[in-house]
């Protein structure tokens, strides 16, 4: 390590980050594909549950790593870099609860439910195919500073969000049976949590670090 | 934004100096330290014999001695500062290596105020506080641990001067009279001889002479550190940041020891170092024990500015104080660091104090007060 200290060319400390924070989105759109395919598709949740749990380790362990980092690098730089360390610090914790939300779509096919065989599940895989995709778009678009592309996001995130919404509303008031309104309730509520957590951290790319989190109020125009 | 490079990144980046321009930058203000430890040693000259012999008289006790290079530092609140200050004064002639060699270890007690101050900066919370404040004082014991076993055996025994001698003789110098002209040292004399000159043309009186000689070499000390820091800081800062990442996943020991010293030899100033540990101590990324081995690497590299300043002095013994200063730091590793039991003496005894500052802060203000300002007033007054 000490002859390395001469000879460093590993990337700035705030490269180093995204790029770990990209493997966290990575490691949740694993995790969010795993716990669907189980619920949907009747994957064995015996089978899923030890990868699952891992994967949420990694992600768990890269979020601890993050924030250590940007400790450091607060420490060595000072205010210098502060805006960023900032929005690390906010967005971090949304890539780890879309692991924790994927968790919880797995819960419900290790709690018994499955809707393989269920006449509503065309439009779930609908649901499911785009929010996975959107894990991979959010990460994309953060990287590439993309603020066009991260509006567009924000956009169909925001109709996403009222979709589940009235999905939602729709199965409380339902006739159906409970066994059959709450898993798909709570399916879609997890989808909007997704959902919500990929938008905030698509704000960081559009609105200044105060702002952050604040999906409903209306953005200043991207310059 | 680029992949590489976020937009968020660096919004309030203050230069844009390049990494060759800064080094150039650094050489430059590298030449001038030199040329600032040679005005001073000019201007203590000019001064004259009795100047010389009053200030000695000052600081001839071991105590007083100690007293006044703690005092120093705090002062000026860099112990590259002082020491290479004592570099000049002794290359001058004007003190003696036995009474700088006290000096130069109140030098190392004295830098440790400043990550004190920065340990301050969590006062209000008080688990972090705990931290940072054992792990901002464990240098301070550390440093006091070093004195009290090695000052008493230097001023008996004179081991350490004497030892410091040998490296000096083997290295080359004639200790008891002046190193070779160098071509570093003619080059840093040439233009103290102007600005000699140029005052000298101005006025006959050795004490304006001496003073305004006096004063510049101490401010361009200053400004050249000052800058040095400041860019080495920046031309290093990611290779600090690597380093102290794979040190906080990894733990410390030696390779921390090792990096404490590569830090501090690149940026000048052990302050900056044990000043970023801080931090991380306080927020729990770095454990205290895990900065301990790091805080020593920054005792033993600070080291080196005043071993660059004797490269500027006529008389060996400026080099002989310079390398007491390293011999010292190393002695005081090679005996406290290696036994397990007196390894943490130093850790336990800052964290039982920061305990009690915890509980209450009255005793920040008590040990800030006097480790640096009270104690060493009174050992210039007692023994000065």
């Amino acid at each position: 390590m000490v002859m390395r200290f001469f000879r460093s060319h590993e990337p700035a400390s705030l490269e180093q980050v995204q790029s770990q924070f990209l493997q966290m989105l990575t490691h949740d759109r694993d995790a969010f594909d795993a716990a669907t395919a189980t619920l949907l598709s009747g994957g064995d949740p015996a089978s899923v549950g030890p990868t699952l749990r891992t994967t949420d380790a990694k992600v768990n362990e890269l979020e601890r790593e993050i924030r250590r980092e940007l400790v450091v690098h607060a420490s060595v730089h000072g205010a210098r870099d502060i805006a960023a360390i900032l929005i690390y610090m906010s967005i971090v914790k949304d890539a780890e609860r879309i692991g924790d939300y994927a968790k919880n779509i797995f819960d419900l096919a290790a709690g018994g439910v499955s809707f393989q065989e269920a006449p509503d599940r065309p439009a779930m895989m609908t649901h499911r195919d785009r929010v996975s995709d959107m894990i991979t778009e959010a990460g994309e678009i953060f990287a590439a500073d993309d603020h066009d592309a991260a509006n567009l996001l924000l956009a169909e995130a925001d109709r996403m969000r009222d979709v589940y919404d009235e999905l939602v509303d729709a199965l409380v008031v339902s006739d159906g049976v409970a066994r059959d309104a709450v898993p798909r309730a709570l399916f879609y509520r997890h989808l909007k949590r997704i959902t919500a957590h990929l938008a905030n951290l698509l704000t960081a790319v559009v609105v200044p670090v105060d702002k952050l989190d604040y999906l409903d109020e209306p953005r200043d125009p991207a310059p | 934004m680029t992949q590489a490079s976020p937009s968020f990144e660096g919004e309030t980046r203050q230069s844009r100096a390049t990494p060759a321009l800064r080094t150039i930058l650094v050489l430059g203000f590298l030449y001038l330290f030199l040329v600032g430890v040679s005005m001073l040693e000019a201007g203590i000259k000019a001064f004259g014999a009795d100047f010389q012999a009053d200030l000695l008289n000052g600081v001839d006790h071991p105590i007083a001695g100690l007293a006044a290079g703690v005092l120093a530092t705090v002062l000026v609140q860099s112990s590259s500062v002082s020491t290479a200050t004592i570099v000049g004064l002794v290359g001058a002639g004007t003190l003696t290596v036995d009474a700088a060699v006290p000096m130069i270890m109140g030098a190392n007690i004295g830098t440790t105020v400043t990550n004190t101050f920065v340990a301050l900066g969590s006062a209000r919370r008080s688990e972090e506080f705990r931290r940072a404040f054992a792990g901002a004082t464990m240098h301070d014991f550390f440093n006091l641990m070093a004195v009290a076993v090695f000052l008493p055996l230097q001023v008996a025994t004179g081991f350490l001067s004497r030892a410091a001698e040998e490296v000096a003789e083997l290295l080359g110098g004639n200790v008891g009279g002046s190193t070779a002209k160098s071509p570093i040292k003619t080059a840093v004399k040439e233009p103290v001889g102007w600005i000699k000159d140029g005052i000298d043309s101005l006025t006959s009186s050795d004490e304006i002479l001496g003073g305004l000689l006096l004063g510049l070499g101490i401010l361009v000390i200053l400004l050249a550190l000052a800058v040095i820091t400041r860019n080495m800081r920046r031309l290093i800062a990611s290779r600090i940041e690597t380093g102290l990442n794979a040190l906080v996943a990894r733990g410390g020991g030696l390779v921390g020891m090792l990096f404490g010293v590569l830090i501090t030899i690149a940026v000048q100033s052990s302050s900056i170092t044990t000043s970023i540990l801080v931090p991380l101590i306080g927020s729990g990324v770095l454990a205290v024990r895990n900065a301990y081995p790091i805080t020593l690497g920054a005792n033993l590299g600070t080291t080196i500015t005043a071993l660059l300043a004797s490269l500027a002095v006529d008389l060996q013994a400026g080099l002989v104080v310079a390398l007491t200063h390293t011999l010292f730091n190393v002695a005081a590793i090679v005996t406290f660091y290696p036994v397990r039991r007196v390894r943490y003496v130093p850790v336990q005894l800052a964290e039982r104090l920061a305990g009690l500052a915890v509980d209450n802060r009255v005793y920040v203000i008590v040990y800030v007060a006097g480790l640096f300002v009270v104690a060493p007033l009174l050992g210039i007054v007692i023994f000065g």
